[in-house]
């Protein structure tokens, strides 16, 4: 695409900073001289020790999730984790459900827990047998609750994280009044920094996504006194379902 | 906004006199300053997490024009437009003229202290373009026409039955509303908005230059309607607000956040990596970032100012700095208030304009100790009060008797005979105006000190003589 008057701005910058053109010496403040083969090791050793440690970060985000204002469940088994997620539809009343097209939902049997109680969920999908985009957004903005699976999570900070693409539509866990999210064993990372690990070697394998986002609990402002409320644009119940 | 940052001391004035406001402000900052306290104690390797945040924006801005070259070419790469801007009347034109080139009627707002440096929600009404802050304090502060008050908290001084009172005239809601009953209403009234909009503009957080990505943290979740809502998506960022690499966001966001509000993390943080990519199921058709100047190239021409372009925005400085609590956000004049303010506000919108505003620190350090990345405040305050009492002399905030004060001062003051004498005969010429010891009010140019509290009256036998005869035996 485009570029519009970089030339110029980038002389005025070197101008104030009395520099010439060219890469500057990198030192330990940067990790950008890291080599493509060096991030691709780092990236192996966060993933061997998600599956290492696994029984340990999923006890540590069952804590720092429900710190973070989630509703935790935890469950054994995935028809355990179906029905979770039914009852909590049925308890809070929801008849308009929406889910994204992920493969969670071939492992975990959520569609036949949901009809078990009478709700078929529609899911978000565009193009094809789906919708047009403004209809997708629409039903997301109707829709009581939003269904999806979980690409990872922060035992740090108690979040969800999901990188939006096919079959995982921006809106699923944003726009309905509650975001149910599904966590399987293995998907749980220590802290924030082994997260952007996996993500500078996704980018420099070409195999990064559009956008990512970080969820952390409910849609939150505390702007009007102070107050702290909850679902001011998002959700304003957030539910996380860990399978193991 | 135009700067109104010459009317600081009318301003502060104006605050001080108002106890509303001192008394529901005083709890406000205390609380964001003890929770940046709480979180900081309970993050491991926090002062050295904040060391390496500096450490990177040191070595970033020393390199500015490497990275912003380096960050440009990844969006470029990623499908995304640049626009690099010299001033705000140029970032406004671009984005206006992309909006009427893409038909836009509705345009969505989330918060970006840049473009409240463009005015551009005015600008964009101005040419019969609907711009809506969707940030529920931005929202509020745009329904009642003011500028934000706080970096992180734009509303923080409206009263509860204010709001409730502003939301009543807009959609007839009962004017006795409570602030979750508002809430609602706000989510009501701005769900609206985003189904109709066409176009989102945001600001940045981070724009990381190795992956042409930009980061924003929000907690209401308007960063994420406005990148996934409309079809096209115009962030707008200060040329400062790089990071290298993706490996320093953990960090980055963690100093941020926890000096921000305290908590470990906001509840949305977002990474846009250009527009929707083929076969996503929805997102913005279009990404554009506009870089914008705007006075921080000066900032970054003077060594003893560069730092201030470190700044990640988090307020803790307000929270801390006792003179920003008494005088409150408007009285600084300007789109950043508060001890950084008084650094880049004078710089950006022209010393003259904001002479006073360096003078408005007691220089306690309060708020270097709280920066998540040590910027040197006081420091930079100093070196503009020097060039403000240095400068051109219809620049300087002092009077002519003000100055010829000082002189007398000097001259009284450097012997130690003469400080002796001026003393006694301070006492001596004083006493029949004193009461108690202290002067209630003095002639200009000294009222402005007894405006506000007393001014002792030098002592008759001064603590030299005392000291003398005490060591001499003579006791007292």
């Amino acid at each position: 695409m485009a570029i519009t008057g970089r030339d110029t701005f980038l002389e005025r910058v070197r101008g104030a900073l009395g520099r010439f053109p060219g890469a500057p010496e990198l030192d330990d403040a940067t990790h950008i001289g890291l080599a493509v083969e060096d991030v691709r090791r780092l990236a192996d050793d966060v993933r061997r020790e998600m599956s290492e440690s696994g029984d340990a970060l999923l006890d540590a985000i069952t804590e720092s999730a429900a710190m973070a204002g989630w509703k935790v469940r935890r469950v054994a088994s995935p028809e355990d984790a179906a029905d979770v997620v039914a009852e909590i539809c049925s308890e809070t009343g929801a008849t308009n459900v929406l889910r994204s097209d992920q493969d969670v939902f071939a492992s975990i049997p959520v569609d036949a827990a949901l009809s078990s109680k009478g709700i078929t969920p529609r899911v978000a999908t565009v193009g094809g047998a789906g919708d047009d985009i403004p209809t997708l957004k629409q039903a997301a903005f109707d829709a009581d609750v939003g269904i999806t699976g979980v690409d990872y999570a922060i035992a740090e900070t108690g979040t969800v994280v999901l990188h939006p693409r096919k079959g995982l539509s921006r809106l699923v866990s944003l726009a309905p009044g509650r975001h149910i999210a599904i966590l399987n064993w293995g998907d749980v990372l220590p802290s924030l920094d082994e997260l952007f690990t996996l993500e500078r070697a996704d980018f420099n394998d070409g195999a990064i996504e559009g956008s990512m986002n970080l969820i952390s609990g409910p849609s939150r402002t505390g702007d009007i006194a102070a107050k702290i409320v909850d679902g001011i644009h998002g959700p304003f119940e957030v539910h996380l379902v860990i399978v193991g | 906004m135009l700067p109104t940052t010459d009317r600081f001391k009318k301003g502060a004035k104006e605050t001080l006199a108002d106890p509303v406001i001192q008394m529901s402000m005083e709890a406000v900052y205390t609380g964001f300053h003890t929770n940046r306290q709480l979180a900081g104690t309970a993050t491991e390797g926090w002062d050295e997490q904040r060391d390496r945040g500096r450490a990177i924006k040191e070595h970033t801005i020393a390199n500015l024009d490497y990275y912003l070259e380096m960050l440009t070419d990844k969006i470029d790469a990623n499908g995304g437009n640049v626009f690099f801007a010299e001033d705000s009347a140029a970032a406004t034109e671009y984005i206006l003229n992309l909006a009427s080139a893409r038909d836009v009627k509705t345009v969505i707002k989330s918060k970006s202290m840049v473009s409240e440096e463009m005015s551009l929600a005015h600008e964009m009404e101005a040419v019969g373009i609907e711009a809506v802050e969707t940030d529920l304090g931005e929202y509020i502060i745009q329904l009642a026409g003011e500028a934000p008050y706080h970096i992180i908290a734009p509303a923080i001084h409206k009263s509860q039955d204010q709001v409730a009172e502003m939301f009543s005239e807009k959609t007839g809601t009962d004017p006795g509303q409570t602030p979750e009953e508002l809430t609602t209403t706000a989510r009501g009234m701005l769900r609206e908005t985003f189904l109709r909009a066409d176009m989102s503009v945001t600001g940045v957080n981070f724009a990381v230059a190795e992956s042409g990505s930009i980061v924003l943290v929000t907690n209401e979740g308007n960063g994420r309607m406005c990148t996934s809502m409309p079809r096209v998506h115009v962030a707008v960022m200060g040329m400062e607000k790089i990071v290298p690499s993706m490996q320093d966001l953990g960090m980055m966001l963690r100093i941020l956040i926890r000096s921000a509000t305290g908590q470990r993390i906001s509840s949305y943080v977002t990474m846009i990596n250009g527009p929707r990519r083929d076969k996503e199921e929805d997102g913005p058709e279009e990404f554009h970032l506009v870089i914008v100047d705007n006075g921080r190239m000066k900032l970054l021409a003077d060594p003893k100012l560069r730092e201030a372009l470190y700044c990640l925005r988090c307020g803790a400085c307000l929270n801390a700095c006792p003179v920003y609590r008494k005088v409150g956000g408007h009285s600084y004049g300007w789109v950043y208030p508060g001890p950084i303010g008084a650094v880049v506000s004078p710089v950006m919108s022209g010393l003259k304009q904001g002479k006073d505003l360096p003078f408005a620190s007691s220089l306690c350090g309060a708020c270097r100790e709280v920066c998540p990345v040590r910027i040197d405040i006081p420091n930079m305050l100093l070196h503009l009060r020097q060039q403000v009492v240095e400068g051109p002399s219809e620049d300087r905030n002092i009077g002519r008797f003000e100055r010829l004060g000082w002189k007398a001062w000097r001259f009284a003051n450097m012997k130690s005979s003469r400080f002796h004498t001026g003393g006694k005969m301070a006492n001596l010429l004083g006493r029949p105006f004193a009461r108690k010891g202290m002067f209630r009010r003095l002639p200009p140019p000294l009222s402005g000190w007894t405006r506000s509290r007393d001014m002792p009256l030098p002592a008759s036998s001064p603590f030299r003589d005392r000291f003398k005869k005490r060591r001499s035996g003579g006791g007292e």
